[in-house]
């Protein structure tokens, strides 16, 4: 399996940070490919997103969600989301860069405040 | 809520999610697991493991679109994630070994910063050189 040696360190760090502290992978994936490997913004969101799928099957198959999950209101939301994804990537494809970078910021900025009230 | 309006109010609110996880390349689980523990009144441990039967499909179905419009490298991403879940595991077994709240109090700091950071990049109009 051959990957950049900076994805790999961003793949187990960012891992690490999501597992640790119970936040999503992109969070910390898409900075740090963005400031630190140099990704375009745009890019970054893809390989995030990308990444997110193999991350979301190791969480489903080692969290114990057997007896815990709601089936029907996660079949109304995946519903939604489903549809809403696609949308949503549909902009990623062309959003302005700079717009991209402004709208991530300020989801940091509120995921941030949401976090620090939670504690 | 209970009974339809529930489950529109979670559709809806799904879509919200599912724009969100396309344009921003996140899961969507930051959205999800306080909307279901808050307003669906569902226990934190029950919202995240729904939370993550939401994420899966979402993320395939908006990789799946943004392979077909060529951006990104979707087989970069999948071996990149493979290694993130491998970290993942790791970090989850560490958090039950560590006291959590000092540690995401320092991650929210970090967070706001680095959101702060790219806003200012994206409002001024500067962005680092692409690879």
């Amino acid at each position: 399996m051959r990957l950049d040696p900076k994805l790999l360190a961003i793949g187990l760090g960012g891992g690490l940070l999501s597992g640790l502290l119970g936040v999503g992978g992109g969070i910390v994936i898409v900075p740090l490919l963005v400031l630190w490997a140099g990704y375009a913004q745009r890019e970054a969101h893809a390989t995030s997103l990308g990444a997110i799928i193999p991350i979301s099957i190791a969480g489903i198959a080692t969290y114990g969600i057997a007896g815990e999950v709601r089936w029907w209101d996660a079949l109304a939301l995946a519903a939604g989301s489903i549809m809403g994804a696609r949308i949503g990537a549909g902009w990623l494809a062309r959003i302005d860069e700079r717009l991209l970078k402004l709208v991530f910021g300020l989801f940091l900025i509120g995921v941030a405040a949401l976090m620090g009230v939670r504690g | 809520m209970s009974g339809p309006t529930l489950y529109l109010a979670l559709a809806a609110f799904g879509v919200a999610v599912g724009v969100a996880s396309g344009l921003l390349g996140v899961g969507g689980g930051t959205l999800v697991v306080p909307f279901l523990t808050l307003a669906v009144g569902l226990s934190q441990h029950s919202a995240e493991a729904t939370s993550l039967l939401v994420i899966l499909p979402t993320a395939i179905v908006g990789s799946l679109v943004l392979r077909r419009r060529g951006v990104g490298d979707l087989g970069v991403a999948l071996r990149f994630g493979v290694v993130g879940a491998i970290g993942s595991v790791l970090g989850a077994l560490l958090a039950l070994a560590l006291p959590g709240g000092t540690l995401r109090i320092v991650f929210a700091g970090f967070v706001g910063i680095v959101g702060l950071r790219l806003a200012w990049d994206g409002f001024r109009g500067e962005a680092p050189e692409p690879r």
